[in-house]
Protein backbone atom coordinates (compact mmCIF):
# COMPACT_ATOMS: atom_id res chain seq x y z
CA UNK A 1 0.00 0.00 0.00
CA UNK A 2 1.21 3.75 -0.21
CA UNK A 3 1.48 5.76 2.39
CA UNK A 4 2.88 9.29 2.78
CA UNK A 5 5.96 10.51 4.91
CA UNK A 6 5.08 13.16 7.35
CA UNK A 7 8.00 13.51 9.25
CA UNK A 8 11.42 11.98 8.48
CA UNK A 9 14.53 12.86 11.25
CA UNK A 10 17.14 11.92 12.46
CA UNK A 11 17.20 10.92 16.30
CA UNK A 12 20.51 10.32 17.51
CA UNK A 13 23.20 9.43 15.18
CA UNK A 14 22.37 6.79 12.77
CA UNK A 15 19.17 6.55 14.14
CA UNK A 16 15.98 7.81 12.63
CA UNK A 17 12.18 8.65 13.14
CA UNK A 18 10.07 8.24 10.44
CA UNK A 19 6.05 9.22 10.68
CA UNK A 20 4.06 8.02 8.14
CA UNK A 21 0.32 8.05 7.68
CA UNK A 22 -1.95 6.79 5.07
CA UNK A 23 -4.95 4.30 4.96
CA UNK A 24 -3.51 1.77 7.44
CA UNK A 25 -5.21 -0.49 9.91
CA UNK A 26 -3.96 1.11 12.85
CA UNK A 27 -6.02 -0.01 15.32
CA UNK A 28 -5.21 -3.56 14.26
CA UNK A 29 -1.91 -3.76 15.15
CA UNK A 30 -0.25 -6.10 17.86
CA UNK A 31 3.04 -4.35 18.91
CA UNK A 32 6.13 -6.20 17.87
CA UNK A 33 4.86 -6.62 14.30
CA UNK A 34 6.56 -4.72 11.62
CA UNK A 35 6.24 -3.07 7.75
CA UNK A 36 7.98 -4.21 4.90
CA UNK A 37 9.14 -1.21 2.56
CA UNK A 38 10.09 -0.95 -0.74
CA UNK A 39 13.52 1.01 -1.22
CA UNK A 40 14.93 2.59 -3.84
CA UNK A 41 13.85 3.39 -7.72
CA UNK A 42 13.65 0.90 -10.28
CA UNK A 43 15.92 -2.23 -9.88
CA UNK A 44 18.14 -0.48 -7.45
CA UNK A 45 17.03 -2.43 -4.39
CA UNK A 46 14.91 -5.44 -5.06
CA UNK A 47 13.86 -6.84 -1.21
CA UNK A 48 12.15 -4.81 0.96
CA UNK A 49 13.40 -3.84 4.13
CA UNK A 50 11.29 -5.02 7.45
CA UNK A 51 11.64 -2.45 10.29
CA UNK A 52 9.32 -2.52 13.44
CA UNK A 53 6.46 -0.48 13.99
CA UNK A 54 7.15 1.97 17.47
CA UNK A 55 4.17 3.41 17.75
CA UNK A 56 0.57 4.06 16.08
CA UNK A 57 -1.81 6.20 16.87
CA UNK A 58 -5.19 5.27 15.42
CA UNK A 59 -6.71 8.76 16.21
CA UNK A 60 -4.05 10.71 14.04
CA UNK A 61 -3.36 8.01 11.39
CA UNK A 62 -0.12 8.19 12.33
CA UNK A 63 2.54 5.46 12.18
CA UNK A 64 5.63 5.95 13.49
CA UNK A 65 9.08 3.74 13.06
CA UNK A 66 12.35 4.15 14.12
CA UNK A 67 15.15 2.77 11.90
CA UNK A 68 19.54 2.93 11.85
CA UNK A 69 21.33 3.57 9.02
CA UNK A 70 23.12 0.46 8.16
CA UNK A 71 23.03 0.02 4.16
CA UNK A 72 22.25 1.83 0.75
CA UNK A 73 17.95 0.78 1.83
CA UNK A 74 18.60 2.34 4.52
CA UNK A 75 20.00 5.42 3.82
CA UNK A 76 17.96 5.66 1.30
CA UNK A 77 15.46 5.96 3.41
CA UNK A 78 16.79 8.96 5.14
CA UNK A 79 16.96 11.01 2.18
CA UNK A 80 12.83 10.47 1.78
CA UNK A 81 11.47 13.72 2.74
CA UNK A 82 7.80 14.91 4.14
CA UNK A 83 5.06 14.34 1.43
CA UNK A 84 7.03 11.36 0.18
CA UNK A 85 4.73 8.40 -0.94
CA UNK A 86 6.28 5.19 0.29
CA UNK A 87 5.30 1.36 -0.77
CA UNK A 88 4.88 -1.00 2.52
CA UNK A 89 3.08 -3.92 3.21
CA UNK A 90 2.29 -4.43 6.59
CA UNK A 91 1.36 -5.09 9.35
CA UNK A 92 3.12 -8.67 9.36
CA UNK A 93 3.94 -11.04 12.34
CA UNK A 94 3.10 -11.88 15.57
CA UNK A 95 3.63 -9.05 17.96
CA UNK A 96 3.97 -9.15 21.85
CA UNK A 97 1.15 -10.87 23.61
CA UNK A 98 0.05 -8.78 26.28
CA UNK A 99 -2.40 -9.76 28.95
CA UNK A 100 -3.72 -8.81 32.24
CA UNK A 101 -0.66 -9.27 34.47
CA UNK A 102 0.82 -8.14 38.01
CA UNK A 103 4.10 -6.79 37.24
CA UNK A 104 5.80 -6.78 33.54
CA UNK A 105 9.55 -6.41 32.32
CA UNK A 106 9.98 -4.81 29.22
CA UNK A 107 13.86 -4.92 27.98
CA UNK A 108 15.35 -3.47 25.05
CA UNK A 109 18.76 -3.11 23.41
CA UNK A 110 20.11 -0.22 20.93
CA UNK A 111 17.41 -0.31 17.89
CA UNK A 112 15.59 -2.50 19.80
CA UNK A 113 13.87 -0.86 21.67
CA UNK A 114 11.51 1.12 19.42
CA UNK A 115 8.63 -1.87 19.24
CA UNK A 116 9.12 -1.88 22.86
CA UNK A 117 7.17 1.45 22.71
CA UNK A 118 3.89 0.68 21.61
CA UNK A 119 4.15 -2.84 23.65
CA UNK A 120 4.83 -0.81 26.75
CA UNK A 121 1.93 1.59 26.01
CA UNK A 122 -0.59 -1.43 25.66
CA UNK A 123 1.15 -2.95 28.50
CA UNK A 124 0.21 0.20 30.63
CA UNK A 125 -3.51 -0.72 32.10
CA UNK A 126 -3.33 -4.49 31.48
CA UNK A 127 -0.03 -5.37 33.48
CA UNK A 128 -0.24 -3.28 37.18
CA UNK A 129 3.64 -2.47 36.92
CA UNK A 130 5.71 -2.61 33.90
CA UNK A 131 9.41 -1.89 34.41
CA UNK A 132 11.12 -0.93 31.62
CA UNK A 133 15.27 -2.01 31.18
CA UNK A 134 16.87 -0.08 28.19
CA UNK A 135 20.80 -0.72 27.28
CA UNK A 136 22.63 1.32 25.09
CA UNK A 137 26.30 1.31 23.82
CA UNK A 138 27.12 5.12 24.97
CA UNK A 139 25.25 7.81 26.09
CA UNK A 140 24.80 9.19 23.03
CA UNK A 141 22.95 6.30 21.77
CA UNK A 142 20.28 7.01 23.89
CA UNK A 143 16.57 7.92 22.72
CA UNK A 144 13.26 7.82 23.46
CA UNK A 145 14.01 7.83 27.06
CA UNK A 146 11.71 10.48 28.20
CA UNK A 147 9.07 9.00 26.18
CA UNK A 148 9.37 5.37 27.61
CA UNK A 149 9.99 7.12 31.45
CA UNK A 150 6.63 8.69 30.19
CA UNK A 151 4.75 5.29 30.69
CA UNK A 152 6.84 3.45 33.01
CA UNK A 153 9.48 2.90 35.26
CA UNK A 154 13.01 3.15 33.29
CA UNK A 155 16.36 2.07 34.09
CA UNK A 156 19.22 2.65 31.50
CA UNK A 157 21.97 0.81 31.35
CA UNK A 158 24.75 1.82 29.39
CA UNK A 159 28.33 0.28 28.66
CA UNK A 160 30.51 3.50 29.14
CA UNK A 161 28.63 4.25 32.36
CA UNK A 162 27.79 7.79 31.03
CA UNK A 163 24.48 7.26 31.65
CA UNK A 164 22.09 5.39 34.36
CA UNK A 165 24.22 2.11 35.37
CA UNK A 166 27.24 1.21 33.51
CA UNK A 167 26.81 -2.28 32.18
CA UNK A 168 24.40 -4.63 30.49
CA UNK A 169 20.57 -4.52 31.08
CA UNK A 170 20.88 -8.41 31.79
CA UNK A 171 22.92 -7.09 35.31
CA UNK A 172 19.92 -5.58 35.97
CA UNK A 173 17.67 -8.26 35.61
CA UNK A 174 19.91 -11.01 37.75
CA UNK A 175 20.45 -8.60 40.58
CA UNK A 176 16.77 -8.05 40.66
CA UNK A 177 15.76 -12.01 40.61
CA UNK A 178 18.21 -12.96 43.03
CA UNK A 179 15.83 -11.15 45.48
CA UNK A 180 13.03 -12.09 44.08
CA UNK A 181 12.50 -15.34 41.52
CA UNK A 182 9.06 -13.88 40.43
CA UNK A 183 9.19 -10.37 40.37
CA UNK A 184 7.78 -10.75 36.71
CA UNK A 185 5.14 -12.68 35.32
CA UNK A 186 6.36 -11.91 31.55
CA UNK A 187 9.33 -10.39 30.62
CA UNK A 188 9.60 -9.03 26.86
CA UNK A 189 12.49 -8.44 24.55
CA UNK A 190 14.01 -7.20 22.07
CA UNK A 191 17.57 -6.49 21.13
CA UNK A 192 20.47 -8.13 19.97
CA UNK A 193 20.93 -11.86 19.81
CA UNK A 194 23.65 -11.67 22.80
CA UNK A 195 21.44 -10.02 24.80
CA UNK A 196 18.06 -12.33 24.15
CA UNK A 197 20.18 -15.34 24.62
CA UNK A 198 21.18 -13.98 27.93
CA UNK A 199 17.91 -12.73 29.00
CA UNK A 200 16.80 -16.75 28.00
CA UNK A 201 19.56 -18.70 29.99
CA UNK A 202 18.85 -16.28 32.92
CA UNK A 203 15.17 -17.43 33.09
CA UNK A 204 15.12 -20.49 31.48
CA UNK A 205 14.25 -22.16 34.89
CA UNK A 206 11.96 -19.93 36.01
CA UNK A 207 8.09 -19.53 35.42
CA UNK A 208 8.63 -16.12 33.15
CA UNK A 209 5.99 -15.93 30.29
CA UNK A 210 6.67 -13.25 27.16
CA UNK A 211 9.24 -13.54 24.49
CA UNK A 212 11.91 -12.46 22.35
CA UNK A 213 11.32 -10.42 18.89
CA UNK A 214 13.82 -11.87 16.45
CA UNK A 215 15.06 -10.81 13.25
CA UNK A 216 16.72 -12.00 9.82
CA UNK A 217 17.61 -11.19 6.64
CA UNK A 218 14.16 -11.17 4.85
CA UNK A 219 12.86 -11.69 1.03
CA UNK A 220 9.12 -12.21 0.58
CA UNK A 221 8.04 -10.96 4.48
CA UNK A 222 4.77 -12.96 3.66
CA UNK A 223 6.11 -16.55 4.70
CA UNK A 224 6.65 -17.65 1.41
CA UNK A 225 10.74 -18.04 0.96
CA UNK A 226 11.84 -18.74 4.11
CA UNK A 227 14.11 -16.69 3.86
CA UNK A 228 14.25 -15.44 7.06
CA UNK A 229 13.61 -19.31 9.45
CA UNK A 230 14.56 -20.15 12.65
CA UNK A 231 15.18 -23.45 14.26
CA UNK A 232 12.88 -23.64 17.85
CA UNK A 233 12.63 -25.96 20.59
CA UNK A 234 12.32 -29.41 19.16
CA UNK A 235 13.64 -28.89 15.53
CA UNK A 236 10.44 -26.97 14.30
CA UNK A 237 11.58 -24.46 11.64
CA UNK A 238 9.61 -20.83 12.00
CA UNK A 239 9.34 -18.23 9.39
CA UNK A 240 10.66 -14.92 11.70
CA UNK A 241 8.50 -12.68 9.34
CA UNK A 242 4.75 -14.33 9.61
CA UNK A 243 5.44 -17.25 12.84
CA UNK A 244 7.46 -13.97 14.33
CA UNK A 245 9.14 -11.79 14.76
CA UNK A 246 8.13 -12.39 18.26
CA UNK A 247 8.48 -16.03 19.34
CA UNK A 248 7.55 -17.29 22.90
CA UNK A 249 10.74 -17.98 25.28
CA UNK A 250 10.18 -21.28 25.44
CA UNK A 251 9.98 -22.32 21.85
CA UNK A 252 12.87 -19.82 21.15
CA UNK A 253 16.43 -20.79 20.32
CA UNK A 254 18.95 -19.06 20.32
CA UNK B 1 -11.69 -7.96 -29.03
CA UNK B 2 -8.98 -9.07 -26.36
CA UNK B 3 -6.41 -10.44 -27.25
CA UNK B 4 -6.33 -14.13 -26.32
CA UNK B 5 -3.31 -15.11 -23.41
CA UNK B 6 -3.70 -18.51 -22.91
CA UNK B 7 -1.29 -21.12 -24.11
CA UNK B 8 -1.60 -24.86 -24.22
CA UNK B 9 1.05 -26.28 -22.53
CA UNK B 10 1.77 -29.62 -22.46
CA UNK B 11 -2.31 -30.53 -22.92
CA UNK B 12 -2.84 -28.19 -19.92
CA UNK B 13 -5.08 -25.44 -20.70
CA UNK B 14 -3.66 -22.24 -18.96
CA UNK B 15 -5.49 -18.74 -18.77
CA UNK B 16 -2.17 -17.20 -19.47
CA UNK B 17 1.67 -18.22 -19.71
CA UNK B 18 2.30 -16.43 -16.32
CA UNK B 19 3.41 -18.95 -13.11
CA UNK B 20 5.38 -18.19 -10.17
CA UNK B 21 8.73 -19.75 -9.82
CA UNK B 22 9.06 -22.36 -7.42
CA UNK B 23 10.38 -21.68 -4.11
CA UNK B 24 9.38 -18.01 -4.63
CA UNK B 25 5.31 -18.55 -3.85
CA UNK B 26 5.58 -21.37 -1.28
CA UNK B 27 2.18 -23.55 -1.66
CA UNK B 28 0.27 -20.41 -2.58
CA UNK B 29 -1.38 -19.75 0.88
CA UNK B 30 0.36 -16.52 1.18
CA UNK B 31 -0.13 -14.87 -1.87
CA UNK B 32 -4.45 -15.98 -1.28
CA UNK B 33 -4.03 -13.01 1.01
CA UNK B 34 -2.90 -10.85 -2.05
CA UNK B 35 -5.22 -11.63 -5.18
CA UNK B 36 -6.93 -14.69 -6.32
CA UNK B 37 -4.77 -17.15 -7.12
CA UNK B 38 -7.12 -18.06 -10.07
CA UNK B 39 -5.53 -15.08 -12.18
CA UNK B 40 -2.31 -17.49 -12.22
CA UNK B 41 -1.46 -19.52 -15.67
CA UNK B 42 -0.72 -21.74 -13.37
CA UNK B 43 1.00 -22.46 -9.71
CA UNK B 44 4.55 -24.20 -9.08
CA UNK B 45 5.01 -25.18 -5.87
CA UNK B 46 8.07 -25.05 -3.42
CA UNK B 47 10.59 -27.93 -4.12
CA UNK B 48 8.90 -31.48 -2.61
CA UNK B 49 10.99 -34.01 -1.19
CA UNK B 50 10.53 -37.38 0.20
CA UNK B 51 11.15 -35.99 4.42
CA UNK B 52 10.78 -32.87 5.38
CA UNK B 53 13.59 -30.25 5.36
CA UNK B 54 13.95 -27.32 7.75
CA UNK B 55 16.71 -25.97 4.50
CA UNK B 56 20.11 -24.35 5.40
CA UNK B 57 21.06 -22.01 8.45
CA UNK B 58 20.77 -18.23 7.93
CA UNK B 59 21.40 -15.69 6.62
CA UNK B 60 19.85 -17.70 3.82
CA UNK B 61 18.94 -14.56 1.72
CA UNK B 62 21.46 -11.41 0.70
CA UNK B 63 20.31 -8.39 -1.92
CA UNK B 64 22.77 -7.91 -4.77
CA UNK B 65 23.12 -5.04 -7.15
CA UNK B 66 19.94 -5.92 -9.71
CA UNK B 67 19.25 -9.01 -7.72
CA UNK B 68 19.60 -11.12 -4.98
CA UNK B 69 21.35 -14.31 -3.78
CA UNK B 70 19.11 -17.23 -1.50
CA UNK B 71 20.83 -20.30 -0.55
CA UNK B 72 17.23 -21.58 1.25
CA UNK B 73 18.29 -25.77 0.66
CA UNK B 74 14.83 -27.01 -0.34
CA UNK B 75 12.96 -26.10 2.82
CA UNK B 76 9.54 -28.21 2.89
CA UNK B 77 7.35 -29.96 4.83
CA UNK B 78 7.76 -33.31 3.03
CA UNK B 79 5.71 -35.07 0.36
CA UNK B 80 3.00 -36.53 3.05
CA UNK B 81 2.76 -33.10 4.45
CA UNK B 82 2.44 -31.49 0.86
CA UNK B 83 0.06 -33.90 0.14
CA UNK B 84 -1.96 -33.85 3.24
CA UNK B 85 -2.07 -29.98 3.86
CA UNK B 86 -1.12 -28.27 0.69
CA UNK B 87 -2.43 -29.64 -2.28
CA UNK B 88 -5.73 -29.85 -1.27
CA UNK B 89 -6.48 -26.62 -0.81
CA UNK B 90 -5.19 -25.94 -4.03
CA UNK B 91 -7.68 -27.65 -5.32
CA UNK B 92 -10.34 -25.65 -5.20
CA UNK B 93 -8.76 -23.23 -7.96
CA UNK B 94 -9.17 -23.20 -11.69
CA UNK B 95 -5.04 -23.53 -12.27
CA UNK B 96 -3.24 -26.07 -13.66
CA UNK B 97 -0.91 -27.58 -10.25
CA UNK B 98 2.88 -28.06 -11.18
CA UNK B 99 4.47 -29.70 -8.40
CA UNK B 100 8.41 -29.34 -8.42
CA UNK B 101 10.29 -32.62 -6.96
CA UNK B 102 13.98 -32.30 -5.13
CA UNK B 103 15.67 -35.82 -3.95
CA UNK B 104 19.29 -36.51 -3.07
CA UNK B 105 19.08 -39.74 -4.91
CA UNK B 106 17.45 -41.69 -8.01
CA UNK B 107 15.61 -43.29 -5.45
CA UNK B 108 14.10 -40.55 -3.88
CA UNK B 109 13.22 -37.95 -6.74
CA UNK B 110 11.01 -41.66 -7.87
CA UNK B 111 9.25 -42.16 -4.82
CA UNK B 112 7.76 -38.27 -4.71
CA UNK B 113 7.46 -38.17 -8.01
CA UNK B 114 5.27 -41.03 -7.58
CA UNK B 115 3.32 -40.51 -5.11
CA UNK B 116 2.76 -37.48 -6.00
CA UNK B 117 1.22 -38.75 -9.27
CA UNK B 118 -0.63 -41.01 -7.50
CA UNK B 119 -2.12 -38.70 -5.46
CA UNK B 120 -4.22 -37.25 -8.35
CA UNK B 121 -3.46 -33.59 -7.21
CA UNK B 122 -1.04 -32.52 -9.73
CA UNK B 123 -1.24 -31.78 -13.24
CA UNK B 124 2.27 -31.89 -13.86
CA UNK B 125 5.80 -32.56 -12.14
CA UNK B 126 8.56 -30.43 -12.36
CA UNK B 127 12.18 -32.18 -11.76
CA UNK B 128 14.43 -30.26 -10.19
CA UNK B 129 17.82 -30.75 -10.97
CA UNK B 130 19.88 -27.64 -10.42
CA UNK B 131 19.26 -26.14 -7.32
CA UNK B 132 22.57 -25.31 -6.39
CA UNK B 133 21.82 -24.56 -2.35
CA UNK B 134 22.27 -28.17 -1.31
CA UNK B 135 25.53 -30.85 -0.73
CA UNK B 136 23.69 -34.08 -1.97
CA UNK B 137 21.29 -33.91 -5.18
CA UNK B 138 20.01 -30.90 -6.99
CA UNK B 139 22.75 -29.30 -9.07
CA UNK B 140 25.05 -32.60 -9.00
CA UNK B 141 22.03 -34.46 -10.88
CA UNK B 142 21.70 -31.28 -13.85
CA UNK B 143 25.44 -31.00 -14.63
CA UNK B 144 26.41 -34.25 -16.23
CA UNK B 145 24.55 -35.86 -19.00
CA UNK B 146 24.99 -39.00 -17.82
CA UNK B 147 23.55 -38.64 -14.25
CA UNK B 148 20.76 -36.79 -15.60
CA UNK B 149 19.77 -39.53 -17.72
CA UNK B 150 20.03 -42.44 -15.71
CA UNK B 151 17.85 -40.04 -13.66
CA UNK B 152 15.16 -39.46 -16.08
CA UNK B 153 14.99 -42.77 -17.59
CA UNK B 154 14.47 -44.22 -13.70
CA UNK B 155 11.93 -40.77 -12.96
CA UNK B 156 10.41 -41.61 -16.58
CA UNK B 157 9.48 -45.25 -15.04
CA UNK B 158 7.33 -44.18 -12.13
CA UNK B 159 5.63 -41.00 -13.90
CA UNK B 160 2.64 -40.64 -14.71
CA UNK B 161 1.95 -36.80 -15.55
CA UNK B 162 4.03 -34.80 -18.04
CA UNK B 163 7.74 -34.17 -16.52
CA UNK B 164 9.12 -30.38 -16.75
CA UNK B 165 12.71 -30.63 -16.10
CA UNK B 166 14.32 -27.47 -14.30
CA UNK B 167 17.78 -26.98 -15.96
CA UNK B 168 20.43 -25.01 -14.35
CA UNK B 169 22.51 -22.85 -16.26
CA UNK B 170 25.93 -23.17 -13.78
CA UNK B 171 26.90 -25.98 -16.79
CA UNK B 172 29.27 -25.89 -19.65
CA UNK B 173 26.43 -26.55 -22.50
CA UNK B 174 22.86 -25.85 -21.50
CA UNK B 175 22.21 -26.91 -25.29
CA UNK B 176 23.33 -30.42 -24.90
CA UNK B 177 21.79 -31.15 -21.56
CA UNK B 178 18.72 -30.35 -22.54
CA UNK B 179 18.89 -32.57 -25.39
CA UNK B 180 19.64 -35.64 -23.25
CA UNK B 181 16.72 -33.95 -21.26
CA UNK B 182 14.86 -34.84 -23.80
CA UNK B 183 16.19 -37.70 -25.41
CA UNK B 184 15.34 -39.23 -21.89
CA UNK B 185 11.71 -38.47 -21.71
CA UNK B 186 11.37 -34.95 -20.39
CA UNK B 187 7.99 -33.38 -21.71
CA UNK B 188 9.16 -29.78 -21.29
CA UNK B 189 11.90 -27.91 -19.82
CA UNK B 190 12.17 -24.65 -17.19
CA UNK B 191 14.75 -22.57 -17.64
CA UNK B 192 17.33 -21.46 -15.84
CA UNK B 193 17.59 -21.94 -12.18
CA UNK B 194 19.73 -19.82 -10.27
CA UNK B 195 23.59 -18.85 -11.02
CA UNK B 196 25.83 -19.41 -8.35
CA UNK B 197 26.80 -16.31 -6.90
CA UNK B 198 28.69 -14.96 -3.77
CA UNK B 199 28.33 -11.94 -1.42
CA UNK B 200 30.94 -10.72 1.15
CA UNK B 201 30.19 -8.09 3.64
CA UNK B 202 33.50 -5.81 3.63
CA UNK B 203 32.65 -4.83 7.32
CA UNK B 204 33.61 -8.51 8.60
CA UNK B 205 35.19 -9.52 5.80
CA UNK B 206 33.06 -12.74 5.89
CA UNK B 207 30.08 -14.02 3.44
CA UNK B 208 26.62 -12.42 4.01
CA UNK B 209 25.31 -16.11 3.40
CA UNK B 210 25.62 -18.75 6.21
CA UNK B 211 26.91 -21.36 3.50
CA UNK B 212 28.63 -18.73 1.45
CA UNK B 213 27.25 -19.10 -2.00
CA UNK B 214 23.88 -18.74 -2.99
CA UNK B 215 21.66 -18.92 -5.81
CA UNK B 216 21.57 -15.18 -7.82
CA UNK B 217 17.97 -14.25 -9.18
CA UNK B 218 16.40 -11.24 -10.29
CA UNK B 219 16.89 -8.37 -13.08
CA UNK B 220 20.63 -9.41 -13.20
CA UNK B 221 20.47 -12.62 -15.09
CA UNK B 222 17.49 -11.97 -17.47
CA UNK B 223 19.59 -11.71 -20.32
CA UNK B 224 21.36 -14.58 -19.60
CA UNK B 225 17.96 -16.44 -19.26
CA UNK B 226 17.24 -15.35 -22.94
CA UNK B 227 20.10 -16.21 -24.00
CA UNK B 228 20.19 -19.94 -22.77
CA UNK B 229 16.02 -20.06 -24.19
CA UNK B 230 17.12 -18.54 -27.13
CA UNK B 231 19.95 -21.37 -27.18
CA UNK B 232 17.65 -24.15 -26.27
CA UNK B 233 14.67 -23.14 -28.13
CA UNK B 234 16.74 -23.75 -31.52
CA UNK B 235 17.78 -27.64 -30.92
CA UNK B 236 14.98 -28.86 -28.77
CA UNK B 237 11.58 -30.03 -29.87
CA UNK B 238 9.48 -29.94 -26.30
CA UNK B 239 8.10 -26.25 -24.74
CA UNK B 240 10.01 -24.64 -22.41
CA UNK B 241 9.04 -22.29 -19.71
CA UNK B 242 11.24 -19.31 -19.83
CA UNK B 243 12.64 -18.08 -16.20
CA UNK B 244 14.96 -15.41 -15.40
CA UNK B 245 14.44 -11.72 -14.14
CA UNK B 246 11.04 -11.32 -14.91
CA UNK B 247 9.66 -8.36 -13.43
CA UNK B 248 7.02 -6.81 -16.60
CA UNK B 249 4.99 -7.59 -19.68
CA UNK B 250 8.05 -6.92 -21.70
CA UNK B 251 10.31 -9.11 -19.97
CA UNK B 252 7.72 -11.81 -20.80
CA UNK B 253 7.68 -10.78 -24.04
CA UNK B 254 11.13 -10.79 -24.63
CA UNK B 255 11.37 -14.61 -23.38
CA UNK B 256 8.31 -15.60 -25.28
CA UNK B 257 10.26 -14.21 -28.44
CA UNK B 258 13.34 -16.27 -27.53
CA UNK B 259 11.32 -19.43 -28.07
CA UNK B 260 9.45 -19.76 -24.26
CA UNK B 261 5.70 -21.01 -24.06
CA UNK B 262 5.03 -19.45 -21.03
CA UNK B 263 7.27 -17.89 -18.43
CA UNK B 264 7.72 -18.01 -13.97
CA UNK B 265 8.29 -15.41 -11.85
CA UNK B 266 10.40 -15.62 -8.94
CA UNK B 267 12.23 -12.63 -7.39
CA UNK B 268 9.48 -10.21 -8.79
CA UNK B 269 7.14 -11.75 -5.91
CA UNK B 270 9.30 -10.60 -2.88
CA UNK B 271 9.89 -7.02 -4.71
CA UNK B 272 5.70 -6.62 -5.42
CA UNK B 273 3.29 -9.33 -3.89
CA UNK B 274 1.18 -8.30 -6.74
CA UNK B 275 4.18 -9.11 -9.19
CA UNK B 276 2.12 -11.54 -11.30
CA UNK B 277 -1.16 -10.32 -11.57
CA UNK B 278 0.34 -6.81 -12.45
CA UNK B 279 2.68 -8.35 -15.37
CA UNK B 280 -0.51 -10.45 -16.86
CA UNK B 281 -2.35 -7.15 -16.88
CA UNK B 282 0.54 -5.61 -18.77
CA UNK B 283 0.53 -8.66 -21.01
CA UNK B 284 -3.14 -8.15 -21.83
CA UNK B 285 -2.39 -4.41 -22.59
CA UNK B 286 0.42 -5.20 -24.35
CA UNK B 287 -0.94 -7.72 -26.76
CA UNK B 288 -4.34 -5.03 -27.07
CA UNK B 289 -1.77 -2.26 -28.36
CA UNK B 290 0.38 -4.12 -30.78
CA UNK B 291 -2.38 -6.00 -32.33
CA UNK B 292 -1.27 -9.68 -31.12
CA UNK B 293 -4.11 -11.89 -31.15
CA UNK B 294 -2.50 -15.00 -29.95
CA UNK B 295 1.21 -15.44 -28.55
CA UNK B 296 1.66 -17.83 -31.16
CA UNK B 297 2.41 -15.27 -33.27
CA UNK B 298 5.71 -13.92 -31.76
CA UNK B 299 6.68 -17.35 -30.03
CA UNK B 300 10.04 -17.97 -31.32
CA UNK B 301 10.32 -14.67 -33.45
CA UNK B 302 13.64 -14.19 -32.57
CA UNK B 303 15.29 -17.43 -33.55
Amino acid sequence: MKVEIIRNYELVKGIWQMDITGNFPYDKVEPGQFIHIRVGEGYDHLLRRPISIAEVDPEKSLLTVVYKIVGEGTKWLALQRAGAALDILGPIGNGFITQKSRRSLVVGGGIGTPPLYELTKQLVGKSEQVDVFLGFRTSADVFWLERFASLADVRVFTEDGQRGSRGFVTQGIISQLSEDENTWDNIYACGPVAMLRAVKEIIQNMKIGGGASLEERMACGVGACHGCTCKTAGQVSKRICVDGPVIPWQEVAL
Amino acid sequence: MRPDMSIDFLGLKLKNPVMPASGCFGFGKEYAKYYELNKLGAIVVKATTQQARLGNPTPRVAEVWGGMLNSIGLANPGMEKVISEELPWLQSYDIPIIVNVAGETIEEYCIVVDRICKSNLAHAIELNVSCPNVEHGGLSFGADIKVLTGLLEAVRRVCTLPLIVKLSPNVRDIGEIALAAQASGADGLSLINTLLGMKIDINTGRPVLARAVGGLSGPAIKSVGIRMVYEVAKQVKIPILGIGGIYSAEDLIEYIMAGATAVQVGTANFTNPMAIPEIVAGLDEYMGRKGIKNLAEIRGCAL
